[in-house]
């Protein structure tokens, strides 16, 4: 095979896969007006129950892919804290932030419950991993879920919804949009999204998982990938091949322009910061622009009482 | 039949401690489900996370996260989410480390008290300089760039931690370290904290009370400082024409522009002084407590920055109600790190094979009570009702 090849695959791919789905479900998450901070903590659930997953046909027997496996469960729980968050933060007006960080908080200690015995019981997980290739595959169905996406906002009418749910929920409802509805859908889709790329973090890019992973802060930097490709999912594509790219090339700069690890790990959130800068100040502005109602404590006034 | 939601036509009485006390009960009954669950005894749990609301042990934290939740907050009533505490803080402490350990390093054990007061005080000017240029920063950047600040500040954190981590491994490593990535200890002059000796009585009331008074004697700069920014705070946001200008740019910024005020100027105004406050902490939290810093830069604050903006977001941005949050926060995390080192939890985890992982029991004890608090603040403002 190609030498490039392999680089490709063992060193670009399963990164940008992970960055790419993470980000992406923070983009649907937030087009739908709510602030995620959870990102980091709900990426690694995702992780925990991945592994939890993955073990599950080991030991009962199923006859599923353990990877797979792997890759149903983390999404399932992600959805299921999607559903919660989503929905306290519609029901209720209060502050999306702060719910946000306990949260994750919350899903740090879920996660390591997760995760936890496995690691302990199992060790190694290479066992139960996707395979090599794999990574190429995983990369198709990514792309194909970030371009069906696109097209779900932005031509259909719940994608409009979501749309418009983000940028005013009160004309939106008055409009006849189930403001609730739509930002459990978009809720579940995007967090299901996150805990999909925790999973292939592990099984696909890792292949190792430790307690002390969530100190890594992998969420915050798709949460800045994210921003950086204004919540677009095709622009994310290009965005999160370089965030994958630089962060997993940081020992070959170190090594060919020898510079010291520290200033290497300082390059993808440099690059952020100026793609960001890059956007603010032309055109592109506009169409990056964050939801006008991003954040922003949801309460219906009740008319009938 | 279906609830709604309905705003109160007065706030509830005594809203804030209600909810507080409601939230940790509630937090509380989530987290004991979980003991329960794993089969860990629930009474002596909850009576640790109880007294921990009168430990002495929760004072320095106390005074550290109510410093700054009046730095977030004055931001924050601008609307400007500034997560970058962090990274403020990690500026001062650079600078604040470069003045007493590159430039008035000492190894004598006393100096005259002129100097040491002359030294930090310096050293403090500087970092609240430092915090302030690099919360304008972000500032300059959301106000003349137009890129959400959130994104911003958050990596400038990460900026912030990189630069002093090639720092700490460079030019700022210690002397006196074996080898270790750190600095040099503070020199003993430049200290802030008085070393406090009692004796224990062996009454568990008697002893909370002094236990008390020491915590606030050793830490009695703090306090001084805390004192002295809670009036600020207070001034700045009620009595002042920045103050005022803050708060129209949190609620209305188009209103500002027809007052003739520069919004741009106001948003970079706003930064600066939310990053000074965070950096005047940052120099108190390292001549009084934190004396090195070690290599990564991100485990030396104990994540302060972070929590910082639920204390400032559990206050409803209420000036009086900031302390009242950071010590309920405060309380939360040293309760939670009792809680999982208590013998029947650590035999809990060993006897399922989970030893090693009581950090799960700590972030999920942590996170449901927090949880609780940020999600019953609504009943302070509104409540539920059934209508048919």
């Amino acid at each position: 095979m190609i030498p490039q090849l392999d680089y490709i695959i063992d060193k670009i791919l399963p990164a940008f896969v992970t960055f790419y789905l993470v980000s992406l479900g923070h983009s649907i998450f937030e087009k739908s007006g709510i602030l995620n901070l959870a990102i980091d903590g709900v990426f690694f659930t995702g992780t925990g129950a991945a592994l939890l997953g993955a073990i599950l046909p080991i030991i009962y027997n199923i006859p599923i892919s353990p990877p797979v496996m792997g890759v149903l469960v983390a999404t399932l729980i992600a959805a299921i804290l999607g559903l919660f968050m989503s929905s306290v933060l519609t029901f209720l007006p209060i502050s999306h932030g702060a719910v946000g960080l306990s949260l994750q908080f919350f899903s740090y200690g879920v996660g390591i419950m997760l995760g936890y015995y496995v690691r302990l019981a199992y060790g190694t997980i290479y066992g139960v991993s996707f395979a090599r290739e794999d990574v190429l595959y995983l990369s198709i169905i990514s792309l194909v879920i970030g371009v069906v996406l696109h097209l779900f906002i932005e031509r259909t009418k719940i994608g409009a919804a979501i749309r418009a749910v983000g940028e005013n929920p009160h004309s939106a409802a008055a409009l006849g949009v189930r403001v609730m509805a739509i930002r459990i859908v978009a809720g579940m889709l995007g967090f299901a999204l996150i805990g999909f790329g925790g999973a292939l973090f592990i099984l696909s890019w890792q292949r190792s998982w430790d307690v002390k992973l969530f100190t890594l802060g992998y969420g915050w930097l798709a949460f800045a990938t994210a921003l950086a490709a204004g919540r677009h999912p095709i622009v994310l594509i290009p965005v999160s091949l370089l965030f994958g790219g630089l962060v997993n090339s940081q020992t070959d700069l170190q090594s060919r322009l020898g510079i010291p690890a520290d200033v290497a790990k300082l390059i993808p959130f440099l690059a952020a910061l100026a793609l960001m800068l890059i956007y603010s100040t032309t055109r592109l502005r506009r169409i990056f622009a964050s939801p006008s109602s991003l954040g922003k404590p949801y309460y219906k006034e009740e008319k009938s009482i | 039949m279906r609830i709604v939601l309905v705003r109160r036509k007065k706030p509830l009485k005594y809203g804030g401690l209600v909810v507080a006390l409601l939230s940790l009960l509630s937090g509380i009954f989530v987290f004991t489900i979980f003991a329960w669950l794993i089969g860990v005894n629930p009474y002596p749990v909850v009576e640790t996370i109880v007294t921990t609301f009168i430990f002495p042990g929760v004072v320095k934290d106390f005074i550290i996260l109510t410093l700054l939740g009046y730095a977030l907050l004055i931001a924050f009533k601008g609307a400007l989410w500034n997560i970058g505490a962090e990274g403020q803080m990690h500026m001062a402490f650079l600078v604040s480390i470069y003045i007493t350990l590159i430039v008035f390093f000492t190894t004598e054990k006393s100096l005259p008290l002129y100097i040491s007061i002359g030294v930090i005080l310096l050293s403090i000017v500087a970092a609240v300089a430092a915090g302030a240029l690099w919360g304008g920063l972000a500032g300059v950047i959301k106000a003349y760039a137009g890129v959400d600040e959130v994104p911003v500040t958050l990596i400038l954190n990460y900026i912030a931690y990189f630069i002093g981590d090639i720092l700490v491994y460079g030019p700022f490593r210690g002397k006196y370290v074996y080898g270790y990535a750190r600095t040099d200890l503070i020199p003993d002059p430049y200290k802030l904290s008085i070393p406090v000796q009692r004796q224990l009585s062996g009454n568990a009331l008697i002893d909370t009370v002094t236990g008390y008074m020491a915590e606030f004697a050793t830490y009695a700069v703090w306090l001084v400082a805390l004192i002295l920014v809670l009036i600020f705070t207070y001034w700045l946001l009620n009595k002042s024409n920045i103050g005022l200008r803050i708060k129209i740019l949190g609620s209305n910024p188009d209103y500002l522009v027809s007052l003739g005020y520069d919004v741009r100027k106001t948003m970079v105004l706003t930064f600066m002084l939310s990053g000074a406050i965070a950096g005047l902490t940052a120099a108190l939290y390292y001549h009084g407590s934190l004396y090195r810093i070690e290599y990564p830069l991100e485990y030396n604050t104990a994540s302060y920055g972070y929590l910082a903006i639920l204390v400032a977001w559990l206050s409803m941005l209420d000036v009086y109600l900031v302390p009242l949050s950071a010590y309920i926060v405060s309380a939360v995390i040293l309760g939670s790190q009792r809680v999982s080192s208590l013998p029947s939890v650590r035999e809990a985890f060993t006897r399922l094979q989970l030893g090693g992982a009581e950090m799960a029991f700590k972030l999920l004890m942590f996170g449901s009570i927090l949880l609780a608090y940020s999600i019953l603040r609504f009943i302070q403002d509104y409540e539920l009702k059934v209508v048919s």
